[in-house]
């Protein structure tokens, strides 16, 4: 509504200021681009590469996931941690949370009872 | 006006600044409302995703992720959502710049490598099923089929979303309507990218090498 | 053609349930033959079916709850009834129906009684007390209202043309899986939740948005009064919760129509996942239920105590840390399943935990009543009947938290009486207490005292006379959802219950009485000010009923309490505020889109339920289409003049200035 308020706040996927930035943010989504391709390519070859101690590849893995959410959060949604975002960040942190619980909850919970019940399942 | 009350006056505006000047603008509600319901749709995946974690182990005798999936595969379908991606973020900058070419190109892209994206994932479905590999099988392939496929039925759907867009532009125009759909598109797209790169990794990757 | 649909659908076999659907389907086609010839359609169709102003979706949300909890309480009338003379008989219904009944019971009352009753006071409130015009997507509040309706519709259609799910409120397979329920009945509840559910989902967002990005200049968050916190946090748990529910029920969908494997008992699948998954929902659904009716008594009390609440920003944390602990204590729901002792004991201590925040609340309401000057209107007393039921609820609710404990009461009737406890005892108590609160404001005139006052006293009589004594039996081993028993120690508490039932009832109608008598006698209860219990938020400085664009000028907030001092000021002054200056206000128009969308959830609902797949893909396009006709319109708003606007205040403000002179500021 009023210009002060524009400055505070940003919509999600808006980048704070488009016009200000060399290529009009052709740049941004390329860098992303390649750092996104680069992850990917890492989490691919890695695991046939041996490089990575075998029982430490999982967390390798999850670490180059969670990298490669958080670049395609940054450059092609443009949620960053600015003043202007920071209600979006909030809502991703809330929603990442959930997400984390209810994963991680749920894995646990069952895991537990799996090996309290002796399902059947797990035994083969 | 003294010194002092000058200076009372400025720090009182600083004191103000984060205070609240009303009701915003569309464009960031209609952002932010659309942010808050991909939240709530990144929750039904990671439902979803517990349903495979649960279940991973569940093959029922069946093939198991080490039998099934071609990663090869996975890593060209994983490039093509990419690069749709990228060029669904041209096309919001098309946009932004009102060049109606550059957006219709974009989004076409956008379109192509979507269709690509779908077409390997269907290849693979079926592959699977004529393997008696159907979802039908084991609790394992059950939510696999499901996880996968709530994705790909969102991409299928985008891709309605998509021609929706085009067309809109098309007989409307660059309206500031229309620009804050763009931009809904444009998260839902970048989105469904992301809820990729958590399937390729906890469903294809630690599937085959776990 | 038609699927699975035949005659052998519609029950003509068993008399109680057509005798009911003929009654109902009569009744409905009585109302609607009447609404016709009076030639009323018009105006129906004009200003509520497609109205996009948050009042009229409230005020719709909160009549089709009553509908339905009405409809709800005959179901708990029949199972009251039923266990009363089932001793060593088999009473009156037989088991398949009894099944049904209290099924229905909890899946009606939960998502179409409770729910939209919240939702419909969150959806009137919100907007006002956050001083603005509406929400932020009014189209979207119109689909979401519609899409809860064509869910309730689904359930209820399930009364006459086919079964409804057999399997209690929620449908815990296997039983709830093909092999153990081949009928309609859970494909009913399935569909109709669904469908209910993607309304509620938007209503999340809805809500969220304009808490977090509409707000009146200057209402900073801790300004908010504590509704629109307790709003805030309940949408913020929709929007985190329900798609897990939407995700659990695709599913069980996927196991019964396609053959999947999720919770199946043969083929890798796994039916604890199911309890794991639904508590995961299920337990922030009841922070949902009860979080906007704690907003509404953050209200009441503070209003007939004469007093600011005491303890805002306490009030404000402990909101917030419920709306996070929610999400971490489902597993209390199924200590039973055997996850061992260290998740139970991790859940059950988060499940204590989640009583403190409850219990910071209780105590702030006492001191606001403390040292106050307290007014015991009726919205007052379901208040501080909610204060004492709701603390006896809490505590047996800690009780079945610690897992010992639970293994023993673990679905007995003792639970029954619990989660009664705090849902009636708090959410409906919340639900009539905002009901009475904010009816003026919604109408124009007061509910009669008289009769509100016995109504509230039957019905809190009612339900202690009820539910009490289903402690008892929970403790002496009686289990929930019995047909029929044979243990005569169970008998005389039974027998009491069933009189509570009575005392409900006659409250349920002493309340309808006071409708009717309010409607009859509106002039000598109208509210000319807008301001008929001396209130302190922003909803009470406009007219009762509130114009279209709610404010003539939005409020500028600079205080917690901000309308409470402007009042104070203009009272010790005799003079109103200055008149603002009045301009041209564009305000959303009204879309037939929330109700057509509707009508094609419906039919596509309909459709998948009983296999009918062509309809399905009919109705699938015409969904779409009715979407693409409302992003096609090229004109969202129409304006309404400053004159007008003018015209309305100027009222207002008389009737203010006259009131002024009686005030006596505090």
């Amino acid at each position: 509504m009023s210009d002060a308020r524009q400055i505070l706040e940003t919509a999600p996927g808006d980048e704070a200021d488009v016009e200000h930035e060399f290529g009009g943010g052709v740049m941004g989504y390329t860098v992303g681009l390649g750092l996104a391709a680069l992850l990917t390519a890492t989490a691919f070859v890695l695991p046939a590469l041996n490089l990575v101690w075998p029982p430490s590849l999982p967390i390798a893995l999850g670490v180059l996931a969670i990298a490669q959410m958080g670049v395609h959060v940054v450059f092609f949604l443009h949620v960053t941690t600015g003043p202007d975002n920071v209600n979006n960040v909030l809502a991703l942190a809330f929603g990442a949370l959930i997400v984390f619980l209810i994963i991680g909850g749920s894995v646990w919970i069952m895991h537990a009872m799996n090996a309290n019940m002796m399902n059947p399942a797990m035994h083969m | 006006m003294s010194a002092t009350a000058a200076a009372h006056a400025a720090s009182h505006s600083v004191a103000r600044m984060p205070s609240h000047t009303g009701p915003a603008n569309k464009r960031i509600v209609t952002g932010y409302g659309f942010w808050i319901f991909l939240l709530s749709d990144f929750v039904i995946f990671a439902s979803l995703f517990a349903a495979f974690a649960v279940l991973v182990h569940n093959t029922n005798g069946g093939p198991g992720p080490h039998e099934l999936f071609d990663l090869k595969s996975v890593a060209v379908e994983t490039g093509a959502l990419l690069l749709s991606t990228y060029a669904c973020g041209l096309a919001s900058i098309a946009a932004h710049r009102r060049s109606a070419i550059g957006f219709y190109l974009a989004m076409l892209v956008t379109a192509i490598f979507g269709a690509v994206f779908l077409g390997l994932e269907i290849n693979e479905f079926y592959g699977f099923i004529d393997k008696g590999a159907g979802p039908q099988r084991s609790g394992f392939l059950s939510a696999f089929f499901t996880l996968v496929g709530c994705h790909g039925l969102h991409v299928s759907l985008g891709m309605l979303w998509l021609f929706t867009m085009i067309a809109q532009v098309f007989a409307k125009g660059f309206r500031d309507d229309i620009q804050r759909r763009i931009l809904c598109f444009s998260l839902f797209w970048h989105a469904l990218d992301i809820i990729w790169v958590g399937i390729f990794t906890a469903v294809y990757l630690y599937g085959v090498y776990l | 053609m038609l699927g699975k649909l035949t005659w052998d659908a519609i029950p003509f076999d068993q008399p109680i349930p057509l005798a009911a659907g003929a009654v109902v389907a009569l009744a409905v086609l009585a109302v609607l033959i009447y609404i016709t010839v009076k030639g009323w359609v018009p105006y129906l169709w004009r200003e509520w079916i497609t109205s996009v102003d948050h009042k009229r979706i409230g005020v719709m949300y909160v009549a089709l709850a009553i509908l339905m909890l009405m409809r709800g309480f005959i179901d708990a009338v029949m199972m009251r009834t039923q266990q009363a003379v089932a001793f060593r008989s088999n009473g009156y219904l037989p088991p398949e129906h009894f099944n049904q009944i209290f099924s229905a019971h909890g899946t009606i009352m939960i998502f179409f009684g409770a729910m939209p009753f919240m939702i419909g006071l969150m959806n009137f409130v919100v907007p006002l007390q956050l001083g603005v015009r509406d929400v932020a997507f009014p189209t979207l509040n119109s689909v979401s209202f519609w899409l809860t309706a064509s869910g309730a519709l689904l359930v209820n259609l399930s009364l006459v043309v086919g079964e409804f799910s057999r399997t209690g409120w929620l449908p815990f397979p296997p039983l709830s899986e093909m092999t153990y329920s081949p009928g309609v009945g859970v494909d009913y509840y399935c569909w109709a939740l669904q469908i209910s559910g993607v309304g509620t989902v938007l209503t999340g967002v809805n809500f969220v948005t304009t808490i977090l990005k509409i707000r009146a200049p200057g209402m900073t968050y801790m300004r908010m009064p504590i509704f629109c916190w307790t709003a805030l946090a309940a949408n913020l748990l929709i929007v985190a919760a329900f798609p897990v529910l939407t995700a659990t029920l695709a599913m069980l969908l996927l196991d019964r129509y396609l053959g999947f494997h999720f919770f199946t008992n043969t083929g890798g699948g796994n039916m604890m996942m199911f309890m794991n998954l639904i508590w995961a929902w299920g337990h922030p659904e009841v922070y949902i239920l009860i979080l906007p009716a704690f907003g509404v008594f953050s209200c009441v009390v503070p209003t007939f105590s004469g007093k600011p609440v005491f303890g805002y920003r306490s009030m404000v944390m402990a909101t917030m840390a419920i709306c996070l602990i929610a999400f971490m204590v489902w597993l209390h729901h199924f200590f039973t399943m055997g996850a061992g002792g260290d998740v139970n004991a991790i859940f059950g201590t988060m499940s204590a935990i989640i009583a403190v925040p409850t219990g910071v609340k209780i105590f702030n309401w006492l001191f606001t009543m403390y040292g106050g000057r307290v007014r015991f209107t009726v919205p007052m007393i379901w208040s501080v009947a909610f204060m004492i039921t709701f603390t006896v609820g809490g505590l047996t609710g800690v009780l079945l938290a610690v897992p010992p404990a639970d293994f023993m009461l673990h679905n007995s009737m003792f639970l029954v009486a619990h989660f009664h406890n705090v849902i009636v005892g708090g959410t409906v108590f919340g639900a009539l207490a905002g009901m009475t609160y904010w009816f003026p404001k919604a109408f124009g005139f007061r509910l009669h005292e008289g009769w509100g006052r016995w109504s509230a006293y039957f019905t809190i009589a009612g339900f202690y006379v009820v539910f009490m004594p289903l402690y008892v039996v929970g403790l002496e081993g009686m289990t929930r959802r019995l047909q029929h028993y044979d243990v005569g120690a169970w008998r005389p508490w039974m027998m009491v219950s069933v009189f509570g039932v009575l005392l409900a009832l006659v409250g349920i109608v002493l309340e309808i009485v006071t409708i009717y008598v309010s409607i009859r006698d509106r002039e000598s209860l109208r509210d000319e000010v807008g301001d008929p219990w001396d209130g302190r938020t922003l909803e009470w400085s406009t007219a009762s009923p509130p114009p279209e664009y709610n404010f003539a000028v939005l409020p500028h907030v600079d205080h917690e309490e901000y309308y409470w001092r402007i009042k104070q000021a203009a009272a010790r002054s005799e003079t109103l505020p200055e008149e603002p200056h009045y301009v041209d206000i564009e305000m959303p128009r009204n879309s037939a889109t929330g109700f057509v969308a509707a009508f094609f959830a419906t039919v596509m609902g309909f459709a998948l339920i009983w296999h009918i797949w062509w309809m399905v893909g009919v109705a699938f396009v015409g969904a779409y289409a009715t979407f693409v006709a409302f992003a096609w319109r090229d004109h969202e708003e129409h304006v309404i003049p400053a004159e007008t606007v003018a015209r309305n205040d100027h009222a207002r403000r008389a009737a203010r200035a006259k009131a002024l002179k009686a005030y006596s500021p505090r």
